[in-house]
């Protein structure tokens, strides 16, 4: 019984890692900004959601196994589906934010972000510059 | 705690901190200190230091990224490219090999980690907060009962550094006449957020009175779990800045303005200090919460056990509002409108 | 032979790594403080170095296999009642003290025997002493920050910059030039727009 609840838990956080690697290889190696926005945002939920499920999981053996601490385990599990249900909702939210911040960045030269210095360098050359660094 | 982990964990730390140092995109290296903070809070996790982890998320990971990231924006955002002269630099080397040549010379002598008859474990203060502490005050979490009652006079000063914090910004960078027009502009009906993205202010419509509620719960439940007064505190004040992020700085304001904001502060001393008082008046000295049992109910422990929940809801009063108070000055160099 | 002092060897590395780590934190900070030309550079530096310091007192109250500084109450505060011999309050703990004093009922003594390594005095707890210390100095540096992030903003007001040796040439000129009056606030004139 506990070696079925150890599989489901390991199996959920593998693929939970499984699709971190993704995440980063699509981070380091897609072209654009969007794209690797999208890459992260995507992947970083779904792999999260699924490591804290199997901790979740892990978790739970305790709940048919030690019958003295049942209901501190069933809290410790509505907590971690708590939190697994509040990162579905934040995640997706701070992609966006970054996305949108990186489109009003690019076309909208006259209100950027950044400070605008009289010998700095401009937007396009600091995004290039980012963009060199990293090929 | 898992060696595995907290080699691999005080690998990456170091590696970060020395790209945080080194990125010239100060953006960047804000971001990157914000991973240091994490992964920092994940080692004492770790070791053990939940309350401490708390805190280094709430505050290092979170306060202390978006304030950098606030004063980045205000000011240049790329550096480097400048050639000083090396002399300082190559003096400071010199100076740190020494220094750290010293240090670890000296930690060969250091007890091994985690050994439960190290000086400092085995230090007779310690071992009575781990077992007297308990019996004297009821509260299980026993840092939080170390810190509100063993050692409530450091916490009282240590809100008050809060409490001063917040003072020295509003004197170093607060304007004094664009916020005398805040005042009268903060008092018109202005639609909520007219040009904030949609998607993003309402998850942070659902999120804040979740978070706001969170934080009342971490406060009042640190006695019983990891929490108390600062990081209820920073969650509530954080609650305030995310508000300020998604409607607009104006919003946040209307809820919370600036000189209530300050009045809540120094409520949050006088009701820490004026506790201390309360109990000198009693008879006893100064924070000496035994007293108390004469007014409160429920014997001693109770009594020191109730004064400890009071006087951190004080901690939690300065807290919030101060870290508010630093993030809206420094959003918008002091003149509390526009902004990041 | 070779293989136990290599384990020994390991086995002593890693009761120093975090003291070492938390060296080297240090003097990365420090460097950064003293050497780095750009003011928010030197306030990272400072934040390391006090995170540094952090990371040693917490390695220093820290315990192996020890629980987390929350004590576990309900059947232990029975355990820590028994143990102090304290006169029974109720008649539960009397009725286990009877229990105990007489041949040990199977359910209880099984009970008894599970909770024995929960009471206070054999579980061991981290060292709360330096985590209470360092709450504070976590939220006093976050102060400090703030104040100090202030104070670039106002340098850079005044100044125009946020680079040292900048900043250090500005003053420079403002006190050489014996027209420009260096104590007056430049913030209305000067500021360069966001």
């Amino acid at each position: 019984m506990s070696l079925f609840f150890d599989i489901l838990a390991g199996s959920l956080m593998a693929a939970g890692l499984i699709f971190f690697v993704g995440t980063v290889t699509g981070m380091l190696r897609f072209p654009d900004f969007y794209t690797r926005m999208h890459a992260g945002g995507k992947g970083d939920t779904l792999s999260t959601i699924l490591i804290l499920l199997g901790a979740a999981v892990h978790v739970s053996e305790d709940f048919f196994h030690d019958p003295i601490h049942q209901w501190g385990v069933l809290l410790v599990m509505v907590k971690i589906l708590g939190i697994a249900a509040f990162l579905m909702l934040t995640s997706p939210t701070s992609t966006h934010a970054l996305m949108r911040a990186g489109f009003e960045d690019a076309h909208e030269t006259d209100e950027t972000v950044v400070d605008k210095d009289q010998d700095g360098p401009s937007l396009e050359e600091l995004q290039s510059r980012t963009w060199e660094e990293r090929s | 705690m898992i060696w595995q982990l907290d080699l691999i964990l005080l690998i990456f730390l170091v590696i970060t901190a020395l790209i945080s140092l080194r990125v010239r995109d100060l953006l960047g290296a804000s971001m990157v200190f914000g991973i240091y903070s994490f992964l920092i809070c994940l080692l004492w996790a770790g070791m053990g230091a939940v309350d401490v982890a708390f805190t280094e998320a709430a505050v290092g990971a979170g306060v202390s990224t978006v304030i950098l990231v606030a004063t980045v924006y205000h000011t240049r955002r790329v550096t480097g490219g400048h050639k000083r002269a090396s002399g300082m630099k190559v003096l400071s080397l010199l100076l740190m090999l020494v220094l750290g040549g010293v240090l670890l010379h000296a930690s060969g002598d250091f007890p091994a980690l985690g050994d439960p008859t190290s000086p400092a474990n085995d230090h007779p203060v310690a071992q009575y907060y781990i077992e007297g502490s308990y019996q004297d005050t009821k509260v299980p979490n026993l840092v939080t009962s170390v810190l509100a009652d063993y050692r409530g006079y450091d916490t009282l000063f240590e809100t008050v550094v809060v409490f001063v914090a917040g003072i020295g910004i509003l004197a170093v960078i607060g304007v004094p006449t664009a916020r005398m027009r805040r005042e009268e502009v903060c008092g018109d009906t202005a639609q909520f957020g007219e040009d904030s993205d949609l998607i993003i202010l309402q998850t942070c419509r659902l999120v804040v009175p979740v978070l706001q509620l969170f934080a009342l719960y971490v406060i009042a439940h640190g006695h019983h779990s990891p929490g108390g007064g600062f990081q209820g505190g920073v969650l509530f004040g954080a609650s305030y800045i995310l508000l300020a992020l998604s409607g607009g700085l104006r919003e946040a304001l209307r809820r919370l303005s600036e000189s209530m904001s300050f009045r809540l502060a120094a409520c949050g001393i006088v009701i820490y200090a004026g506790f201390g008082l309360l109990c000198m008046a009693l008879g006893s000295s100064f924070l000496d919460y035994a007293i108390l049992d004469s007014i409160l109910p429920g014997g001693v422990a109770m009594a020191r056990s109730h004064s400890m929940l009071i006087v951190e809801a004080g901690v939690g009063f300065t807290v919030t509002t101060i870290l508010f108070v630093i993030y809206a000055n420094l959003a918008t160099r002091g003149k509390l409108e526009g902004g990041l | 032979m070779e293989l136990l002092t290599l384990t020994a060897q390991f086995e002593w590395i890693l009761g120093k790594s975090n003291y070492w780590a938390s060296t080297v934190l240090l003097l990365i900070g420090l460097h950064a403080m003293i050497s780095k030309n750009n003011l928010i550079k030197k306030l990272i530096g400072m934040s390391i170095f006090q995170t540094g310091i952090i990371l040693f007192y917490v390695s220093a109250g820290a315990k192996h296999g020890a629980q987390i500084p929350i004590v576990h109450y309900g059947h232990d505060s029975h355990e820590s009642h028994d143990k102090a011999a304290h006169a029974a309050e109720h008649a539960a703990d009397a009725g286990q003290q009877v229990a105990e004093a007489a041949a040990p009922a199977a359910n209880h003594a099984a009970n008894h025997a599970a909770d024995a390594t929960h009471t206070l005095g054999e579980t061991l707890y981290v060292n709360p002493l330096p985590h209470v210390l360092m709450l504070t100095a976590i939220v006093v540096g976050v102060a400090t920050l703030g104040l100090a992030l202030a104070m670039v903003q106002k340098v850079y007001a005044a100044y125009g910059s946020i680079e040292e040796d900048e900043v250090l040439d500005a003053i420079a000129d403002s006190t050489a030039d014996s027209t420009v009056d260096s104590t007056v606030d430049r913030t209305v004139k000067g500021t360069p727009e966001a």
